[in-house]
């Protein structure tokens, strides 16, 4: 009898311990991601601007000047113009690239043609290669077309090179029943009706995903526009902030917060989604 | 085991995939010699000038359309093409001099052009087969008094049963131009003495394997390259490691019955997720300054400001490059995970707690090699990711050169080499060179297991 209540108490401990191990580690997994970003916040807060004015992690004086210079001070670093011009990229380059993405990854999902197997063995192999190398090639024909410190040449870019990573799609259209096209197709509706009425509403969280991750990376890279955009005006946020110093860390602070919010308020809405997409891709890739 | 066997499975099927080569062929020449001795003057009128057999047979559209691509084509040959071809194997034969005002060729841009040349050529011929074909089942259909497709009806189906061809013009388009000629131009890059002293207005020459003797072979590129090598090699698989493990261990916390608030334990990570790379990695960059929050702290303490990421931080810099990356990286894999397991199978692990397993026996037993399985693809791509990680050290160290090694640091990947021979320091050929040999590493390590991988054979499952 007594032995049994004892049993029962050191299992009641060890769950006891269980949660409390499992509880700390969660604190500490949230602190190590949280803090810096928390850091960065502090610092666009602050006051003096140069990076050797903190106490360590943590202002000296708080205000909101880094915020003020940020969209005043537009002479050396024009910041507001900088924001609609990554905006702009990155919506256009969003809604084409997402278009190309789709139809591609549809087609080689749903239609059985010659040079299929020969395309995507292709395009997995091109996706081997380091990715900027061709950069310079880009740079060229860039010149050639004349397109060069032009925010539509990034955008063309962008949209066309967007279908190379349709694989994630195309392992998800290929878990759509066939049976719905085929009973359309019954009806007598042509291929591109059932694609337009059936195939893309069930696709919407595939859209959602493939629309996100079109919007992030132009929003992100800077690769490419610190190659092709010359005049300090057209640049994008990316390429912007990369040349502020030590010296405008408040600044460099204020600006990554502007430009990081809307991403973050997409993911968080959209968390569900990513998740969604990215088994959709794991298991079918 | 299995995979063993697969590979021989792969390797004893080999020799019947060459076999049937000929017979393939055969198979495709005898559709054209069908066509040589059955097609009837109009077909011939084709072969001759496009869409002529068309016009023959009154399908005016048609035909004016196939002339129409037959006069662009050639008109476009003789203004430029040709040229373009020419210069393709010549790179340049006038060597520009501004001294007398001679403009010169441009190797470089000679070598896009005629790229771009042989791909339209490629195409204008497909065009080319396409008419005569077509021709020839116009006839097949007349032959058998049965009414042949009318042009309307032929567009009709590019809605319908040809869809895929309207749908992926676009999209072929722009890779063609924007992927695979920038490759193209690249791999063939590798193979001249593009850059270093020779930049336009110099004349570009094909020189052969001569780029990757230089790489191999001693000199000045081989010991930083086979320096960097190993250290790319230990940081892929160290890295891909530790945010693998990691982010599973974490999905796995959080899938725990006792942690209450998911969504609000899940949003840290995921913040970390959302911030643009370069903006994470510009910050910690400033943590690590040598006026950062770090050094503040080892200052008040007394200690003397340490260069964490300077110039001779070899082990620092590589261990704060794993860590950062991981910062960034555990998140994903976090995310892929959770999903991963959302979908695995309660009643394995029903029937294991009713057997007794241990927590960790059942960690072992099922979700290890569930999600191993899972995200072996996933797998893959990180490594070769972080293989080819570029923003992590540009972002962190930017450009250093360090002593023994040429137009590097000691935290540098191939990549980062790659970066400042051929954008920083004009070394283009030697650049694509390396670039080629990342490009056979990684190539190799992914395509034989995605070859192998059950996803790729069992594609057809779901039809």
């Amino acid at each position: 009898m007594n032995q049994a209540k004892v049993k029962v108490a050191k299992a009641k401990t060890k769950k006891v311990l269980n949660v409390l191990i499992t509880y700390c580690i969660l604190i500490v997994v949230a602190f190590i991601f949280f803090f810096p970003c928390l850091w960065l916040i502090l610092a666009s807060f602050s006051k003096s601007g140069s990076i050797y004015s903190f106490d360590g992690f943590f202002p000296v004086e708080y205000g909101f000047d880094s915020f003020k210079t940020l969209f005043t001070d537009t002479v050396m670093y024009n910041y507001p113009q900088w924001f609609l011009n990554t905006l702009f990229i990155a919506s256009m380059s969003c809604i084409l690239g997402t278009i190309l993405t789709i139809l591609t990854a549809y087609c080689m999902s749903r239609f059985r043609f010659k040079s299929r197997k020969a395309m995507m063995k292709t395009t997995l192999v091109l996706g081997m290669f380091p990715s900027f190398m061709g950069t310079i090639a880009v740079y060229l024909i860039m010149t050639q077309f004349n397109l060069i410190n032009q925010h539509w040449g990034l955008i063309l870019i962008y949209s066309a090179q967007a279908p190379m990573g349709y694989m994630v799609q195309k392992g998800f259209f290929d878990t759509i029943p066939y049976s719905i096209d085929e009973a359309a197709r019954i009806d007598g509706a042509s291929n591109f009706t059932v694609f337009v009425k059936f195939t893309l509403p069930m696709a919407k969280p595939m859209l959602v995903y493939t629309a996100l991750t079109a919007f992030t990376w132009p929003w992100s890279d800077f690769i490419l526009p610190k190659m092709l955009l010359v005049d300090r005006d057209l640049y994008t946020v990316a390429v912007g902030l990369m040349s502020l110093g030590e010296t405008e860390f408040a600044r460099f602070a204020a600006g990554s917060i502007f430009i990081a919010i809307p991403i973050i308020v997409l993911y968080f809405c959209l968390v569900k989604y990513m998740i969604n997409g990215m088994a959709a891709g794991a298991v079918k890739e | 085991m299995k995979v063993i066997e697969k590979f021989k499975n792969f390797f004893k099927t080999l020799p019947d995939k060459f076999k049937a080569i000929p017979y393939k062929l055969a198979k495709k020449f005898a559709g054209a010699k069908e066509i040589l001795v059955q097609g009837n003057g109009k077909v011939s009128a084709s072969m001759i000038v496009m869409g002529l057999g068309q016009l023959l047979n009154k399908q005016w559209a048609k035909g004016i359309m196939l002339l129409f691509i037959q006069v662009a084509f050639i008109v476009y040959f003789v203004l430029t093409g040709a040229t373009d071809l020419f210069g393709f194997f010549t790179l340049g034969t006038r060597a520009g001099n501004a001294w007398y005002g001679i403009e010169g060729d441009n190797s470089v841009v000679m070598l896009i052009m005629g790229i771009l040349a042989i791909l339209i050529i490629i195409l204008y011929i497909a065009i080319y087969i396409a008419n005569i074909k077509d021709a020839y089942r116009t006839q097949c259909a007349l032959d058998t008094l049965k009414k042949p497709v009318s042009f309307k009806q032929e567009v009709g189906t590019l809605l319908d049963k040809n869809f895929h061809k309207t749908a992926l013009a676009l999209p072929v388009i722009g890779v063609c131009v924007f992927s695979i000629l920038p490759i193209v131009f690249m791999i063939l890059i590798a193979f001249t003495n593009y850059g270093d002293n020779i930049v336009p207005p110099a004349l570009v020459d094909w020189v052969g394997l001569e780029n990757f003797g230089k790489i191999l072979s001693l000199g000045q590129f081989a010991p930083t390259f086979f320096k960097i090598f190993g250290w790319n090699m230990l940081w892929a698989v160290l890295s891909t490691a530790i945010n693998y493990f990691a982010g599973l261990g974490l999905a796995l916390l959080l899938n725990k019955k006792c942690v209450k608030g998911k969504a609000i334990w899940r949003a840290f990570p995921i913040l970390a997720y959302a911030i643009p790379g370069f903006i994470t990695l510009l910050g910690f960059k400033f943590m690590f300054s040598y006026g950062g929050p770090i050094n503040y702290y080892i200052q008040q303490a007394g200690g003397e400001a340490v260069g964490f990421l300077g110039l001779d931080a070899k082990w620092s810099a590589r261990f704060i490059g794993l860590i950062v990356n991981a910062w960034i990286s555990i998140p994903s894999t976090m995310l892929l995970a959770t999903g991963i397991l959302s979908n695995a199978n309660t009643d394995l692990y029903e029937a294991a707690r009713v057997d007794g397993a241990s927590a960790w026996k059942q960690f072992i037993k099922i979700t290890l090699p569930y999600v191993l399985f899972a995200t072996t693809p996933v797998l893959i791509s990180q490594f070769i990711g972080n293989f080819n990680n570029f923003g992590i050290f540009y972002f962190l160290r930017g450009s250093l050169n360090v002593d023994g090694y040429f137009l590097a640091s000691d935290t540098d990947l191939l990549i980062n080499w790659l970066y400042n021979l051929s954008i920083n320091n004009n070394y283009y050929s030697i650049g694509a060179a390396i670039s080629l040999i990342i490009f056979i590493i990684t190539s190799v390590i992914s395509l034989a297991v995605y070859v192998l991988s059950p996803s790729y054979k069992q594609e057809e499952t779901f039809r």
